[in-house]
């Protein structure tokens, strides 16, 4: 039980991290009207940006995740120019395709520059482990890192619907998801606040992909197709465009994979995943959402 | 280029004669024996881009999954000539029919889906292959894979050196241009394309468009598995990581590159894509690096790819009239 | 005088909402053998949304649709093709990048039969759909004056051509029923002429046509009964000449207190 128990906090820890990505994922495609393959190379980034800072500057939490933020942003910028702004009006396949080539551009860009090798990432937050009691004889362990993680995302998902529904900028990304020539009639910059969007969902992609590399103590450049995979699957989770939903699928995500782990290894567990995400594009194509965030 | 294609369409036969002699004495008349072997890779990856061109460039639909019905087809192959002895020419079309079910497997749950969700099932049905291939130890070998695959019987000639092997290739790729030009020419090929341009105007007239999509797929599923089959003799040995995202990608790029919606399209990408990653081998990462440029050059430049359909929506969807008289002949090009 | 023939096609009862919206509210209506008729209506009076329903590109909320007597409520775009019957579509539906004779051959596509076997081998029936879809889209084309522009690339042609091939693409059908869903519009008054002159023929030749049209003209010198609806519904059916008196009519278009516009003579 207590196992059992333990198993959970990690499922919500992790699934707090996914949420984030899923957050993350959902705001480009509800505010650029596309979907993305490179996401996990946009979190890659992030990772190493915020790692070079550890390198540099030494371990220095709110900068390096402030740097993770920036790094994606920045990237976000080019993607945006690269694979979507031209292709608002293109059959969808083409910005695909583009996204498919820059995942594979960046992938190995950045496996030239860093190596095949996985980093370690160590120290960042202490290793302290906290010891709950709930109940007679049952008590859990929350890691500090899961705290602090947790907390992270919190403030994060805060922060945004604080901006989505405050600030002028916020209000504008919301009306372009919806209707982009409505917004534009309104006096939108259409271009400029998609781009915005984009780069605030890539930024996300990024603080994810840091709290990943410090959570799983290490960083490769290999591991962030699977993410990728997995901030779609919770996207999907949420109807695509639902910021709430998206979150909470990424939560489920988390959760199923940390109790799952017991009981079967880890290559089917990606066989279980891409399973149940065929299984439930099929039967219920909008997950949790009550109605079809159909952009695609 | 028009001057060649009228040059084409009027000796045809005698063209595709002297094309086929050509064809025939490349691997005699190549000075190195590797350059045999890249002519082999390009014949055979250009049959395998071409039965993913089918899916991509005549349906409307983007598979991103062509490497797990490779896999099926070199599988086959592979298990069931080192366990029961079967011969090779058996297995080809069993490969294929074999492929082209699971291709009707996977169709199905695509067939209410759209755009990316539809590419990211092909993608899980063929990573779940990939780690069936991997797991499934009694009958794929598991991680290790399958060893010392028999080599074809082709009228006593030795075909373990990849200058008779290339033959087995180029009979397969002309085969497959064939009797795909001739499905294309046809009721079925013309419902495939108008599925393609408006999918709603196709259902208005009566194409049956769930039939149609699942029919494409299994009709690509098949060519795949057939390739695949003549793919697992000819290296030897075939293990899972041979069959990831990664190759389905490079074939992806060919037809990219090359050209979607024609049939020529995939030979140009197979390639150009083969050439370089046989050349720019010492590169490594780098080729990589070149073929995503080249992916995004492409969709900025000619959508379509370099021998790609450009009177097709998969030019970029956009009509640029000349300024000329009513009605007359005028030009598609990508927006 | 009372008709005892069996309508067409037959619509009772219909009602499309899209979630709280009523698009289109208890429409009846009939339509005969050999008749031109028409729908008419101010915009966003559900008449677009109606013809979706009898070609089945949505299922209707409520009531049935019935084709010569068959209910078909509910049936696919495709199986309704099936049952010749043909629509063409407001925004153009053309295979823009396809010729024109590539056009119409698609809607050869139920008048044929061969499929992939037949495809490979070249069998008879091959052959025969193969002459059957050029023999019968060059027909269609010459007869309304198209077929020099057989080869051109559909995108190409003006609106008012590119309309004309749409129209030519659902004869291919063999319709029994041709709805067409404002086919003038954006044409300017000679291309409308032309094409009113034309459905006419096709009436002529005995198809039994359906024109949604907001050209007033158009509508009253072409159908034979026509069909009004306002906000989603029915306000009148009749022939043109108790349209023009109809009061409901009248302050559905022209509002209280104007009587008879220019369009109405």
């Amino acid at each position: 039980m207590e196992y059992f128990l333990n198993q959970l906090v990690n499922g919500l820890c992790q699934g707090a991290i996914y949420a984030l990505m899923a957050i993350g994922y959902s705001v480009i495609v509800g505010v650029v009207g596309m979907v993305t393959f490179t996401y996990g190379e946009i979190m890659m980034i992030g990772a190493f940006g915020a790692y070079y800072v550890f390198q540099f500057i030494g371990i220095n939490l709110p900068v390096a995740l402030l740097a993770a933020f920036a790094s994606s942003f920045l990237l976000g910028i080019i993607v945006y120019k690269l694979c979507y702004e031209r292709f608002f009006n293109a059959p969808r396949h083409i910005s695909l395709l583009c996204t498919i080539g820059f995942s594979m551009l960046i992938k190995n860009l950045v496996q030239i520059v860093f190596g095949p090798e996985t980093k370690p990432v160590l120290n960042i937050i202490d290793n302290r482990t906290f010891t709950i009691p709930l109940g007679s004889a049952i008590s859990i362990d929350l890691k500090l890192l899961q705290i602090v993680v947790m907390i992270l995302v919190v403030v994060l998902a805060v922060t945004l619907t604080l901006f989505f529904n405050r600030t002028k900028s916020g209000i504008a990304l919301r009306a372009v998801s919806q209707n982009k020539d409505a917004a534009y009639l309104m006096g939108i910059n259409v271009k400029r606040t998609a781009m915005l969007g984009n780069c605030i969902g890539c930024g996300f992609g990024g603080v994810a992909g840091i709290l990943l590399a410090i959570y799983y103590y290490s960083i490769s450049t290999t591991t962030w197709g699977g993410f990728s995979m997995k901030a779609f699957s919770a996207s999907v989770l949420g109807g695509l465009v639902d910021l709430r939903m998206s979150a909470l699928g990424g939560l489920c995500i988390g959760i199923v994979e940390n109790l799952g782990i017991t009981i079967s290894s880890a290559t089917f567990r990606d066989v279980f995943a891409f399973g149940f995400l065929i299984i439930m594009l099929v039967l219920r194509p909008q997950g949790f959402a009550s109605k079809k965030g159909s952009r695609v | 280029m028009s001057k060649v294609k009228e040059l084409f369409n009027k000796y045809q036969a005698l063209a595709y004669v002297v094309l086929l002699a050509l064809l025939c004495a490349v691997p005699f008349i190549l000075p190195k024996a590797v350059y045999v072997r890249y002519a082999c890779n390009i014949l055979m990856y250009a049959t395998l881009a071409g039965s993913l061109n089918i899916i991509n460039g005549y349906s409307g639909q983007t598979c991103l999954g062509q490497a797990g019905f490779f896999a099926i087809g070199a599988y086959t192959m592979a298990a069931l000539s080192t366990k029961f002895g079967i011969s090779f020419w058996l297995l080809l079309p069993f490969a294929g029919i074999l492929a082209a079910f699971v291709g009707f497997l996977v169709s199905l749950p695509t067939l209410k889906l759209k755009g990316i969700y539809l590419s990211i099932v092909t993608l899980g049905a063929s990573e779940i292959i990939r780690i069936i291939a991997q797991t499934w130890t009694p009958v794929t070998g598991g991680a290790m894979g399958i060893k010392q695959i028999p080599y074809p019987e082709l009228f006593g000639l030795d075909t373990f050196r990849p200058k008779y092997y290339y033959f087995i290739f180029l009979v397969i790729g002309v085969v497959f241009l064939f009797v795909t030009k001739r499905v294309l020419n046809s009721r079925v090929g013309r419902s495939w394309i108008a599925i393609r341009e408006d999918e709603i105007a196709a259902k208005s007239l009566g194409v049956q468009t769930s039939f149609y999509k699942s029919l494409n797929f299994m009709y690509g599923a098949f060519w795949a598995g057939v390739v695949g089959c003549a793919y697992a003799p000819f290296v030897n040995y075939i293990e899972a990581s041979q069959f990831s995202t990664d190759t389905g990608f490079n074939v992806l790029a060919m037809i990219v590159i090359g050209g979607q919606g024609t049939l020529i399209g995939p030979i140009v990408g197979s390639t150009i894509v083969t050439l370089l990653t046989e050349t720019l081998r010492f590169l490594e990462s780098w080729r990589y690096v070149i073929y995503a440029v080249l992916i995004i050059a492409m969709m900025w430049l000619r959508p379509q790819g370099i021998a790609g359909a450009s009177r097709s929506i998969l030019a970029g969807g956009k009509i640029k009239r000349k300024k000329q008289a009513e009605g007359a002949e005028g030009s598609a090009t990508n927006g | 005088m009372a008709d005892t023939r069996k309508p067409l096609l037959e619509a009772k009862g219909i009602c499309k909402y899209f979630g709280g919206l009523k698009a289109v509210e208890e429409v009846d209506m009939q339509i005969m053998q050999g008749e031109i008729f028409g729908i008419i209506g101010p915009n966003g009076a559900g008449k677009t949304t109606f013809f979706n329903v009898c070609t089945g590109i949505y299922p209707p909320t409520k009531g049935k649709i019935f084709f010569e007597g068959e209910d078909i409520t509910g049936i696919s775009p495709e199986k309704a093709a099936q049952k010749r019957i043909a629509r063409t579509f407001q925004n153009l539906q053309l295979f823009k990048f396809m010729t024109v004779l590539d056009n119409v051959k698609i809607g050869c596509h139920i008048k044929t039969s061969s499929n992939l076997f037949d495809a490979i081998v070249h069998t008879k029936k091959y052959r025969r759909d193969e002459e059957y879809a050029i023999e019968k889209s060059l027909d269609i084309l010459r007869s309304i004056d198209l077929y020099e522009y057989r080869d051109t690339m559909a995108g190409n042609l003006s609106y008012g051509m590119q309309r004309k091939v749409e129209i030519a693409r659902a004869l291919a059908l063999d319709p029994k029923i041709l709805l067409l869903d404002e086919p003038a519009a954006g044409m300017n008054p000679p291309e409308t002429r032309s094409l009113m002159e034309f459905i006419k023929m096709l009436n002529k030749e005995g198809y039994t046509i359906t024109v949604i049209e907001h050209d007033m003209k158009f509508v009253m010198n072409s159908c034979d009964r026509i069909l009004v609806l306002n906000f989603g519904e029915k306000i009148f059916e009749g022939t043109p000449d108790e349209v023009k008196v109809n009061k409901e009519v009248q302050s559905a278009y022209f509002g209280r207190g104007l009587v008879a516009g220019e369009a109405l003579k």
